[in-house]
Order: C-alpha cells, then structure tokens, then sequence
C-alpha cells in the first residue's frame, strides 16, 4: 500500500490532507454541538456561526503546528531515506547536501518564530482587532510603512530625497520625511536580524547533519519522526543560543526595538498634531495632567492627608 | 514495533481531534486556590492576608514581594501546586503583595514609589496589625530586587530576609535577557509606550528559546491531549505565563537602566528616592533560594548576594530546578516550604 511506505510522497500529502479535512470537519461538528448548547434559545443561528467560525480559528492553528512539526519530520525523513539508499561512500555527503539545500524552506516554516524578542509592531494588536472584522484585511495595518492611515502609498524614497523644505507647509514635509526615514530604517533592521536567524537556520541544519551522519552510517536510524523533530528542535536551540549570545545578534535584535520605537514616537507625534487641529486630547496634555496629580498625592502624602 | 511515519500521522491527529474536547473543558478552568483576605489597598496595589490553614507559628508573619512583571498567584496556582498554601499548611502566617494591573495613569510610578512608597506602607500595616517592630520579607524575582533594596533602606523593619530566583549580579555571562537589554534604548522605548506592555515582556521571555517555547511545547501538548485534569494544568501555566501586567514606564526605566544596563546593585552604586542601597546595610539573617536550571535568572545572577549584604548569616539554597519549577514543580512544593519554615524557627 503507497501509505505505508515513508518515504513516498503521494502517500504522506494524501495523509496529511485526510487528517486535516478530518479534523476540520470534526471541529466543525464540535463547535456547533458547542454553540447549541451555549447560545440562549433567541440568540439565532449568527452566534453558532460565530463560535464556529473561533473554533475553526484555534483548528487552524492546530493545524499549523501540525504542518511545521510535519514540515521538519517529512523533508529530513526524506533525506534520511534517500541517503540510505545511496552508495556507502556518498551516504554522508548525501544527506549534508540534502540538509543545505533545505535551508529557504525551514527558514520560511520557522518565519514566526523569527524575531520574536523585537519589540511588537504598534499596530499588531490594532490590525489583530480589526482582521476579525467583516471585510477587515487580516493584517491591516500590519505591514509598515505603507499601512498606516495617511501614510504615503508611494515608496518612502522620494519623501526621504526632498530638499530642505520651505514656506508655510515646512513642518509637514519634514515631519513625513523623518517618518520616511524612520520606516527606512526599521525596515533596514528587519533585513539585518532576518539575515541572523537565516545563518542560525543553516547553523542548526549543518549540526543536524552532524549529529544524524553516525547514525546513518551506522543504520541506528531514528525510530519515529517525533525523534527527529526533538532532535532538531534540540539542534536549532543550540544553534539560536549561540547565535543570540553574539554581539552581531544582539546589535540586531536592539535596532530593530529601538528603530521601532523611533518610529512609534513619530507616529504618535502625528496624530497628536491631527488631534490638536480637531481640539482633541492628546497624550501630551494628559501626561501633564498625570505629573500634577502625582505631585498633589506627594504633597498631600507629605501632609499625612494620605 | 516503531510506528510508521503514516501511524504516526494517524496517532498525531487523534490526539489533535482529542485535545480539541479537553482543550474545551479547560476554557473556564481556574486558578489561586488559597483563601485570602484584602487587608489594605492602595491604587492597584491590593495587601492580602492568606487564611490560616494550621495553627500559626509564634514567629512575624512572612509578606511576600512578588515581581512587577508577571502575576503572583503563580505562588498559589492550584491546590497541588502552590508554595503558599504549603507554607500555610505549615502555620506560617503569609501576606502577599499584589500590584494589579497598571495602566497608563501609572506611567510616571518610579522604584521610589514601590520601594518606599508601596513595600514600606504595606510593612507598616502588618506592623501595626500585628504590633510588631519587624516582619519576615520573601522577595521573589525582581520582587527579590526590590525587597534588597527595601532592607537595606529599611533594616530595621526586616526581622529576616528570603529572596527567591533573585538577580543581583545582572552582567553574568550566561544572563541573556540582560544581554539583549544592554543595547535596547530604554528611553525611547519607554518614550514610545508610556506604560510597557506586558506583551512586549513577554515577547522578550519566549524568544530566550523560542523552538521550544513557541513550538516544541504545543506539540509535547499532545501527549496529554487526553489527559483533561493535565491539559487543564496546562492552560492554567499557559494564562500565567501569557498574563504579564503592562509596565509603570518610569519604574520600567529605571530598572531596565540602573539594574540591567547599569548593573548599579553589584557596584554599590545604586540610590532610590536619593538614597544609596548599599547591600551592607543588610545584616539580618538572609536565605537565598535560588535554581540550578534557572534560564531567567541564572544561579550565577543569585550567587554573590553572598559577599554583597553585610549579614553573617547567609544561607544558600540551591535546588534543581528552573525558574517556574521553583514555584510548581514537586521539588518545590514538598522541600522548599519546609525549609523556609526551619530556617525562620531559628532565628
């Protein structure tokens, strides 16, 4: 039978459609058993279709640990395999090629993982918000610089390249050429620690490669695929650790916060003077609010009062 | 006989079509066990008051400093997980310290203010509750910090000090946290979200070994798919560790910079509210508890409280584990309480 056979790919994509429609499906049914059981009697069939629709949500997600821990198993089980079947000789230098050659396809897979320590884009939560919205782009306004509401749709280049601004509209020139420039930069310092976390990848891959050629050789293959997938996990940990104690990804990892947080602080320096124009209160005006407030309390504190 | 790729496939959606249901019946699960009494509040500070589970000890109750950036009831949890109520258990009588949730009125709360402000009038509560000259501090974490800089600005207040995975020395080589801080410009960062969010925190936490924190773990979750008292161990973790309170910014400044960046606790060089903390000026009896496996707050971090405070009765304890085992794992509950009791029976 195809299925049994490991290394055959028909069988593994035929199984892992089977188990995700199945769990799709099983989810589905679930989730609206659920819904029935939780709704009030008048809530109508829109808040079983809301439950649904969060259970197919966390389904999905399932589902992506399901394929990234199917990903790292399948292509280095593959290899293994392939490897196995080469002439003794070639058996090491096989499987190392094979496991350079995988280095685009993990460092997509492992994408998430990337840059977690970096300070969150300011508008993740708000584009989280308002992905789940009826017609909302699920990252809305996610991808800088171009998704902020007013933000230039054109490249930030030309706005960076303007010559000294004069006359009654200075101040606004100038204020979109520092976030031009700004957004330049953050998006410099992606580039920089994705250019880290890619040699950490082809770092793990090469001492995966290490650690499984022995075993190759000696046919003490791994037992199941959830040993290669702790192995490579083991692997790439060691690999990250080294990497993330160096200074190259520690300068980084703090450009990209700090570039980050320039560029917040220029935002909100915008919308600040777009809530002045309209009479609005700002962040400015209510930490000065808070700084009186404080020094009342010291006073009062001082006073025994509080 | 090993299992084919294809059963392993087969097994692994079972068990996702499994976790599915107990990952359901875990949705309202809940956590803090331990009875406990409000007996003072501030702002968002709340002092609680556990209930005795035993007859009390004829020693100072214990006030317990928790850490600003993550939830304290991760020392209650749940009923077979929790220092506290084995620390109850034992009649030792206990108050916490909670800081609640701050918010962007906050953003101008400095260290002054928790150090001497909050910690100190929480002291004297218990103080006059009890009409006592002195209590027993448990610092733990960064609430070890503060409880340091506390007695050694206070000692007349502090009967005996306990510090738990507490940092000292923040410039040990394996202390990568602090190493990611070192270049961060805290100014702007602070400047950027007034109050720190708690995600930020946390972003920080699992990048220290995101393979396994943001991955391998919710895959070793299908182990115990079936398991549904497990799988509701396992989300009540997953909400404490998820449920970091976002960061007074000033406080958040300061300690980044001054502890972190400055490393001013070890040198000697650190003032709160004008006042230099010199770790001298501690020469009650001190416990430092701290993890041989701890990846937050390395052994190396802990260990030179020891030549740092001017008391003559240091003790060291040093158990195997990481940093949350120190609250949750069985090591912790069944040693550690009753070494803390020994410990405060004679002195």
């Amino acid at each position: 039978m195809a299925n049994d056979n490991p290394m055959d790919p028909a069988g593994w994509m035929a199984t892992m459609q089977k188990a995700q429609g199945d769990l799709m499906r099983q989810w589905s049914e679930l989730s609206t058993t659920w819904a029935g059981q939780a709704a009030p009697a008048n809530a109508g069939p829109a808040a079983a279709a809301g439950s649904s629709q969060a259970g197919a949500d966390v389904a999905r997600r399932f589902m992506g640990q399901f394929e990234q821990y199917l990903g790292v198993t399948r292509s280095v089980w593959e290899l293994l395999g392939k490897a196995a079947s080469a002439a003794p000789e070639q058996r090491a230098q096989s499987f190392s090629d094979g496991l350079m050659a995988l280095q685009n396809q993990f460092a997509a897979m492992f994408a998430p993982v990337m840059g977690a320590g970096a300070v969150p884009n300011p508008w993740q939560g708000l584009g989280a918000a308002f992905g789940g919205l009826p017609g909302a782009a699920a990252q809305w306004p996610f991808s800088m610089p171009g998704a902020m509401p007013g933000w230039p749709s054109q490249s930030a280049a030309p706005w960076m390249s303007w010559p000294a601004a004069l006359g009654p509209a200075r101040e606004q020139q100038e204020t979109w050429q520092r976030l031009a420039t700004l957004g330049s930069r953050y998006a410099q310092a992606q580039t920089s620690l994705a250019t880290q976390w890619n040699q950490i990848i082809t770092t793990a891959l090469r001492d995966l490669g290490t650690k499984l050629t022995p075993r190759l050789q000696s046919g003490s293959m791994p037992a199941s695929m959830k040993e290669i997938y702790d192995l490579w996990v083991e692997t790439a940990e060691g690999a990250y650790s080294q990497a993330a104690h160096g200074a190259a990804f520690m300068s980084a990892q703090a450009e990209l916060s700090n570039a980050m947080s320039q560029l917040r602080i220029a935002q909100r320096e915008l919308f600040e003077e777009w809530a002045r124009q309209f009479d609005l209160p700002t962040r400015a005006e209510l930490n000065t609010l808070h700084q009186q407030m404080r020094q009342f309390t010291s006073a009062l504190q001082k006073l025994g009062g509080l | 006989m090993a299992a084919t790729p294809v059963e392993e496939i087969q097994d692994y959606q079972r068990k996702l079509s499994a976790s599915l249901n107990t990952l359901r019946g875990a949705a309202g699960v809940e956590f803090g066990c331990s009875e406990k009494d409000a007996v003072y509040s501030e702002g968002k500070l709340t002092l609680y008051r556990y209930r005795a589970r035993a007859e009390r000890r004829n020693f100072p109750p214990v006030l317990i400093v928790y850490a600003l950036v993550n939830r304290p009831y991760m020392m209650d949890l749940q009923p077979d997980r929790s220092v506290i109520r084995r620390l109850l258990d034992l009649g030792i009588d206990v108050y916490l310290i909670d800081w609640g949730y701050p918010d962007g009125a906050d953003r101008f709360v400095e260290l002054n203010d928790y150090i001497n402000g909050y910690i100190d009038r929480c002291v004297t509560q218990i103080l006059t509750a009890h009409a006592l000259p002195s209590v027993n501090l448990l610092g733990v974490c960064q609430g070890g910090a503060f409880s340091l800089c506390y007695t050694a600005l206070h000692p007349q207040r502090v009967r005996n000090l306990i510090t738990m995975v507490t940092p000292v020395d923040f410039h040990t080589p394996e202390n990568l946290l602090a190493k990611w801080v070192r270049e961060l410009d805290v100014d702007a960062l602070v400047d950027a979200y007034g109050v720190v969010p708690g995600d930020v925190l946390n972003a920080a936490y699992v990048s220290l070994m995101p393979f396994r924190l943001l991955q391998q773990k919710y895959v070793n979750l299908l182990d115990v798919a079936e398991d549904q008292t497990q799988m509701d161990n396992f989300v009540r973790m997953e909400k404490w560790i998820f449920d970091s309170p976002d960061q007074a910014g000033a406080a958040f400044r300061q300690f980044a910079r001054w502890f972190f960046q400055e490393n001013r606790l070890m040198h000697g060089t650190l003032e709160i509210g004008g006042q230099r903390v010199d770790l001298r000026q501690i020469r009650q009896p001190v416990l430092n508890i701290f993890g041989k496996q701890d990846h937050l707050v390395p052994p190396s971090a802990s260990r030179p409280l020891e030549r740092l405070t001017g008391s003559n009765d240091y003790t060291a304890l040093e158990m195997s584990v990481g940093h949350i085992g120190m609250y949750v794992s069985g090591r912790a509950q069944t040693e550690l309480p009753q070494k803390i009791l020994q410990w405060l029976e004679t002195r």
